[in-house]
């Protein structure tokens, strides 16, 4: 008698297990493409700043502080690594163009200039990119780290040794709200 | 809510099985009643006349396969057309990559699909009308599309159409939208066929137990459509909330669309469960209760506005601040001012730029100056030629095209973020149909005083002459044609609208319109402040 319920309950918890498990193995790969999501729009960024300095330069001749600002804060993102650190530059980098994209809106004539309208269009459209893939990053991290932690996905989680993923955060400096569209806005 | 957006679109499959289910049921119970009758009545079928003799396991089965095909067959084909049919009905366009505001919104749309997990690629059009609103179809292969009218695409800021586009976006991913696109397109096609038996049924009374059992699926798809409605456009609105963390965009964009005309009229009737709000004018929308959220497809748009205020923490005072203080940036007072001198040597001014453009003997070599007896300078020195003229000389390769008046090449010029064709010695303008409705839409109401005054004169004498033709009935005033800059034939003269009073020159080869000096100025006024003619 005790035969079959004993093997149907192993048999039920192998089961169980490899439900688990490959739970586990989907959120850790959704983790993981969210992320190249991100990597993919920072390049894009880097390769849109020098565009965006080289269009205001000329225009811009009394701003040369705020232009090497976002020049330096460009190189010193592009070369971090981890995702701590790549946050904690790509904050920094964000800080700096809000603070081109503030300065130009004192430039009207930049705003006659449809190349220099278009690559802050794109530019914009970067930031942008780069907030929502870091949040939609973030919300998976969230649920995959609840998941490691809650009874009883967490047997699974250790005896496989599942890593937990890091947030893309910068800390205390990036706290506020990512400026979407400054400088963009119509009819305000 | 599901956690993120790739749940939801898993979970979407049943509701769809559902809507078919319920397709299958309803030609079931007509097919049902249809043999019966048609049994028990017609001569020739007829055999014995009992309803119950029918009612064998058989004849039920027959009648169910022959329902369950039919709506397969009808389920397949709306289905699969779906998208095909409401964007050609509301002849939706793809945005223009060599527009700024077009190239702002394929970013957008590129941004929300980021926002979303980017599993799924929405097409974004835009529909060229001057109404605002905004809708999603999507269509059993997977094909979606948010379309986004021309005016509500330059009414609205950056952060708004993002909003937006992720209300819409979220009806797209949560699979409501493929519900409400077949319901629509199923609603549609009975509809279609009543409209066209409608005026036959004078003639042929046998059509009407065809006409009937018509108007009663038409009935049924609406009230489905019904029940399927109103609470979506919350959850639509909350969702998109969660991608762009914004509800106060959100609010702001609802705001300008309850306040403008969301295209009533011009969206038909069948496609209102698709737009962001409701374009058919109805009590319902705007109040509540059940007997009103059964009736109405949207919730009211306080009510959503409301919500969201409350989201973003804020009271509806924001909204109302916005709106006074729009007047105040209009008059631009950093905008130089110009005298410039005449044929006849006398100094005239000042003037604004756009002002100067109106003057047919304005020109690059114009003296001007930029304070009265103030040093004087050529027009093309101050740098103000180069916004009126530019291009003119440039190797563009349209100087094949001429103005039709003063014979001059028309200079390709930025305008409103997009190009139209201008003549840079009298100002007149050619644009191309397709960017009309764009150019008419982007204009923030800042026309000066003299083009009101202009437009009411104008619009005023054009009634006047145009009830007196028509009370003498007499044809057009006969004027010698304006010859097509683009292909030299005749341009054919008439009003804007009978709304908008304004004569135009168009030319229905080539699809372009000529507007002379100050015209386009004078459509965009009338439009902007819709002035209608008065006659004292």
């Amino acid at each position: 008698m005790a035969g079959p319920v004993l093997s149907a309950a192993i048999v039920l918890f192998f089961f169980w297990m490899v439900f688990i498990y490959n739970r586990l193995v989907r959120l850790r790969n959704d983790v993981g493409s969210a992320w190249s999501q991100i990597d993919v729009q920072l390049k894009r960024r880097h390769d849109l700043i020098p565009n965006i300095v080289a269009a205001v330069k000329g225009y811009m001749d009394f701003e040369r502080d705020t232009l090497e600002r976002v020049v330096s804060a460009r190189a010193a993102a592009a070369a971090a690594v981890g995702v701590h650190e790549k946050a904690v530059s790509e904050g920094r980098l964000t800080g700096t163009i809000d603070r081109l994209f503030m300065v130009m809106e004192n430039y009207p004539v930049l705003k006659s200039s449809e190349n220099v309208m278009q690559l802050q269009e794109e530019l914009v459209s970067t930031e942008n990119r780069i907030a929502f893939a870091r949040q939609f990053y973030n919300d998976l991290v969230a649920n995959y780290r609840t998941k490691l932690d809650v009874f009883p996905d967490n047997i699974i989680a250790s005896f496989f040794s599942f890593q937990g993923a890091e947030y893309f955060s910068a800390g205390e400096e990036d706290r506020a709200l990512p400026s979407r569209g400054v400088g963009m806005r119509r009819n305000d | 809510m599901p956690l993120t957006f790739i749940d939801i679109e898993r979970q979407k499959s049943w509701r769809i099985t559902a809507l078919f289910a319920f397709l299958a049921v309803l030609y079931f119970i007509f097919a049902f009643i249809l043999f019966q009758a048609m049994v028990c009545y017609v001569p020739g079928v007829a055999v014995g006349g009992s309803f119950f003799i029918l009612s064998s396991p058989r004849f039920v089965a027959a009648v169910a396969f022959s329902a369950l095909l039919i709506a397969s067959v009808h389920f397949l084909m709306s289905g699969l057309i779906a998208v095909r049919q409401v964007v050609e009905q509301i002849g939706a366009k793809d945005p223009d990559p060599e527009d700024g505001i077009h190239r702002q919104l394929i970013n957008i749309a590129e941004e929300i699909r980021i926002a979303s997990g980017g599993r799924k690629r929405i097409r974004c059009m835009v529909i060229p009308t001057l109404s605002a609103n905004a809708l999603a179809v999507a269509d059993l292969r997977g094909e979606a599309v948010i379309a986004i009218t021309e005016g509500l695409l330059s009414r609205l800021t950056r952060p708004q159409i993002e909003a937006v586009m992720a209300h819409e976006a979220y009806h797209v991913l949560s699979g409501d939208c493929l519900e409400t696109s077949l319901a629509t397109s199923f609603f549609g096609m009975y509809a279609s066929a009543l409209d066209s038996l409608r005026s036959g049924l004078a003639e042929e009374p046998r059509a009407w137990p065809v006409a009937a059992v018509f108007w009663v699926l038409v009935k049924f798809a609406t009230a489905v459509n019904m029940f399927i409605s109103r609470e979506r456009e919350y959850r639509a609105d909350a969702g998109a909330v969660r991608m762009t963390r914004n509800p106060l965009a959100l609010a702001e964009a609802l705001d300008i669309i309850g306040k403008r005309w969301s295209g009533t009229g011009l969206i038909s009737d069948g496609l209102e469960m698709l737009c962001i709000s409701s374009p058919r004018i109805s009590d319902h929308d705007e109040s509540e209760g059940w007997w009103d959220d059964l009736m109405s497809t949207h919730p009211p748009i306080r009510r959503r506005i409301a919500i969201l205020l409350g989201m973003a923490h804020v009271s509806a005072s924001v909204l109302a601040k916005k709106e006074t203080a729009k007047p105040a940036a209009q008059t631009d007072p950093a905008e130089p001012l110009y005298y410039a001198l005449d044929p006849d040597n006398v100094w005239l001014g000042p003037f604004r730029v756009a002002e100067l453009a109106a003057f047919s003997w304005f020109s690059p070599k114009t003296w001007m100056s930029t304070e009265a007896g103030g040093r004087a300078a050529r027009a093309s020195a101050l740098g103000i030629s180069d916004t009126l003229f530019g291009g003119l000389g440039q190797a563009e390769g349209h100087a094949d095209m001429r103005c039709p008046s003063c014979r001059q090449p028309l200079a390709m010029v930025p305008y409103e973020r997009t190009t139209i064709f201008q003549c840079a010695f009298c100002g007149g303008t050619l644009v191309e149909n397709d960017k009309l409705q764009r150019v008419l839409a982007r204009n923030e109401g800042d026309c000066s005083e003299r083009i009101i005054s202009l437009v009411r004169a104008v619009t005023a004498d054009n009634q006047r002459s145009l009830a007196i033709r028509k009370l003498r009935q007499l044809d057009r005033r006969k004027e010698p044609p304006t010859l097509c800059p683009k292909c030299g034939r005749p341009m054919f003269r008439a009003f804007y609208s009978y709304a908008y009073l304004l004569e135009i020159d168009k030319c229905g080869i080539c699809g372009v319109t000529w507007f002379d000096p100050e015209e386009l100025e004078m459509l965009r006024c009338i439009i902007e402040n819709r002035i209608t003619p008065r006659i004292d």
